[in-house]
């Protein structure tokens, strides 16, 4: 199939299409930065308010675990670009594998995660008034672990709608769908992983490292 | 015009294998960039600057991401405005609002660090016969534990008189 036969019939030439998707892409993410930064915007209060808590509390984090899932998420991220790369160059076996590899980093991810998280809440590190750490009493611990549990849950949930979104092209490259030029949806998918990724640069440093 | 020449311009310029090259070359930055947050974050370096640094690191890293990654060095025009005009409104939204609490009476602001150490600026003249005695607050650890929703008693020392 010639790439032309994807074009919609409200488009004069796939590049004006793909120009719309990119730009339909882009005010979608924008959306999605709009709602990880009142996220962030609360953090900087609470972390404003309650500073030395904010440290005592990081330091009951992983640092280590934060530090691994920063590499696993940055270099899931160079595997979702070669795929577009390959798949753009008609290599839509090798973009399926490299795509098989980026899940295979996303579920590292979400171990390493659900490793944390059950640790903390072995440890009574819990958001509000379900903290009860006995080792913890720092002022404004209890509101860094509710703002921790809600960015990386929404980070997270992230992950899990990219994953599903990065397996579905994983398929459709393998297919051969995207053999013949045509490849806005690789491009699209692979944005909005590395949405996700840009967010938890900036996670990684405010969580982990405070 | 300039979206469509560019896109045209990077199918071409990416014939054969350099176009990968970048995206290793920006993967290494971004694993240099880690490992410098990492390294300076173990330095501990004087309180404003650890975390004007991490995030000043932060920023380049996802400007790599934002401009390699995800093409917006190719891609020129909206998809750059859109992005741009974001990231501008986060930072007014944070920058304003911790303004906001920087700028008001220690007080009011719950559970600063001053504020508990804070003398009240002047005789109390809201309350007639005095201010109340301060609640003793050694014995509330079930209402720290409780997270910020149970308000403190206002710890106001006894004005010597």
């Amino acid at each position: 199939m010639q790439p032309e036969a994807y074009v919609a019939h409200h488009f004069p030439n796939l590049r004006q299409q793909e120009h719309a998707a990119r730009l339909g892409m882009w005010l979608f993410l924008a959306t999605e930065l709009l709602l990880f930064g009142g996220l962030f915007t609360a953090y900087s209060v609470y972390r404003f308010l309650y500073g030395p808590g904010f440290a005592a509390s990081s330091e009951h984090l992983s640092v280590a675990a934060g530090t691994i899932n920063t590499v696993v998420l940055i270099t899931s991220s160079l595997t979702v670009a070669l795929a577009h790369h390959f798949a753009h160059r008609g290599k839509g076996r090798t973009a399926a594998l490299l795509l098989a590899v980026t899940l295979a980093f996303a579920l590292v991810f979400l171990a390493i995660k659900g490793w944390e998280w059950s640790h903390d809440f072995e440890e009574g590190l819990l958001p509000g008034r379900f903290f009860h750490a006995a080792e913890l009493t720092a002022t404004g611990a209890p509101m860094f672990f509710t703002l921790y549990f809600i960015l990386t849950g929404l980070h997270g949930l992230h992950v899990l709608i990219g994953m599903t979104v990065l397996a579905i092209l994983m398929v459709l490259c393998w297919r051969g769908n995207y053999d013949h030029g045509y490849t806005t949806p690789v491009e699209l998918g692979g944005m909005y992983w590395h949405l996700v990724d840009l967010i938890w640069i900036f996670l990684y440093p405010l969580l982990y490292l405070v | 015009m300039a979206i469509a020449t560019s896109h045209a311009e990077e199918t071409h310029e990416h014939g054969a294998g350099p176009g990968a090259m970048r995206y290793w070359v920006v993967w290494v930055l971004l694993l240099v960039g880690t490992s410098l947050t990492f390294a300076l974050s173990r330095v501990h370096l004087p309180p404003p600057f650890h975390l004007l640094v991490a995030l000043a690191i932060a920023s380049g890293k996802s400007m790599l991401v934002v401009l390699f990654f995800m093409h917006l060095w190719d891609h020129t025009g909206a998809t750059r405005l859109i992005f741009a005009t974001s990231i501008f409104f986060i930072a007014l939204l944070i920058s304003l609002v911790v303004m906001d609490n920087a700028t008001r009476f220690e007080l009011t602001n719950p559970g600063h660090d001053g504020t508990l150490q804070l003398e009240p600026p002047g005789p109390d003249i809201l309350t007639p016969r005095g201010p109340p005695e301060p609640e003793p607050r050694v014995d509330m650890p079930s209402a720290e534990q409780e997270g910020r929703d149970v308000p403190k008693p206002p710890p106001v020392p006894a004005p010597a008189r």
